[in-house]
């Protein structure tokens, strides 16, 4: 058995990790709400640009805009959202494992090439063979998530829109966890570029609408708008599910601990008493010993 | 008429309005009460609200995308 002081050792240490662990939980809870909170408050607006997109493309087949042309694909690019900061359980490991399978398989027949928003997937990248592009991003990547507001992911979202405009890539995919709730994320792979058509559930409006300056201007001008609150979307959910994880994981860190050292507390009390009663076997002992 | 402003990160504007005098990418224009379904897209500018005590608000926008429905002015901005 164990000495005392180990046991008494092992248990400052793991309560002391208990607190460190539910501490984070606390705090990962608080980014919780306010990621989720971002997500309500961009929901109108995603809601709203689809219906308008909806409404006009459905009198209006334009299937040869730059976004929305479908090329023979050669080159493919994977956006791969990722968190900054680990200890979130699987979050991380699920979108590579995901990423990884996708280039070797559906897309192996192509070039891939990789572009990580977040620290993890650019330290796991940067490993492979994958050619890694996003250092010329007009906002460092990494930071996003530090302030993720539209303002800073619309330039990011241009950037992509560009480089896929120029030709270097002939589709873009994107990879991130999706938020269901606190405890479940589902790790996403969602087509970027070209434009998925979007469906219409049959029931275009009949509203005589007056456009200005005309359907194909306003179609031009959505597309862009609603690629780059796609991005945004994805990087709020993966944000959102990211804290998620992690509540989940140091709620299950700070139970494992609560475990351990009930565990440890009660081979310290055996350890206790099994001196305590060696001592008095002593003393008696010592004490026959004197009268006989 | 009733107005709503919405940008991806909050919603700006919300309220009942008599005029609204917006940005429109092939220029300036206004809408009043009851005016007829319209779709426009919009430039960087500044969307001027008239409320109906007659107090204007303005508030700048990059671009964006108005709607009017049933009396309903819906802008999204950015």
């Amino acid at each position: 058995m164990a000495s005392l002081k180990e046991v008494r050792n092992r248990i400052t240490s793991i309560s002391s990790t208990q607190q460190i662990t539910s501490a984070m939980k606390m705090v990962s809870a608080a980014k919780l709400r306010r990621a989720q909170e971002a997500i309500t408050q961009m929901r109108p607006y995603a809601k709203k640009l689809r219906e308008i997109l909806e409404n006009l493309s459905a009198s209006l087949d334009s299937n040869d805009g730059t976004f929305s042309k479908e090329r023979p694909v050669k080159n493919v690019l994977l956006i791969v959202v990722t968190s900054n900061r680990g200890l979130a359980g699987a979050f991380n490991a699920n979108i590579i494992k995901r990423a990884v399978a996708l280039a070797k398989n559906e897309y192996k027949a192509y070039n891939v090439t990789v572009l990580c928003i977040g620290k993890k997937g650019n330290d796991f990248f940067r490993r492979t063979e994958f050619k890694i592009i996003g250092s010329d991003m007009p906002r460092k990547l990494n930071e996003l998530f530090d302030k993720l507001t539209y303002d800073n992911v619309a330039p990011v979202a241009e950037k992509i829109m560009e480089v896929y405009a120029k030709g270097e890539f002939d589709k873009i995919d994107i990879i991130y966890n999706q938020f269901k709730n606190a405890a479940v994320q589902i790790p996403t792979v969602e087509q970027f570029l070209p434009v998925v058509a979007t469906k219409t559930e049959g029931k275009s409006s009949k509203v005589d609408y007056i456009f200005e300056p005309s359907k194909e201007e306003i179609v031009k001008d959505l597309i862009p708008r609603s690629l780059k609150t796609q991005i945004y979307k994805a990087l709020l959910d993966s944000h959102a599910a990211e804290h998620g994880a992690r509540m989940t994981a140091m709620h299950k860190a700070t139970d494992n601990a609560k475990d351990l050292l009930r565990e440890l507390k009660l081979s310290y009390n055996k350890a206790r008493q099994a001196s305590i009663t060696n001592e008095i076997l002593e003393i008696v002992g010592g004490a026959e010993a004197l009268n006989g | 008429m009733f107005l709503e402003i919405i940008t991806p990160d909050k919603k700006l504007f919300s309220g009942e309005v008599k005029s609204i005098v917006l940005p429109g990418t092939d220029g300036k224009f206004g809408i009043l009460n009851h005016h007829a379904p319209i779709i426009s897209s919009l430039k960087k500018g500044t969307v001027k609200v008239t409320d109906t005590v007659e107090k204007t608000q303005n508030f700048e926008i990059k671009g964006g995308v108005v709607e009017m429905l049933n009396n309903q002015v819906i802008i999204l901005a950015e």
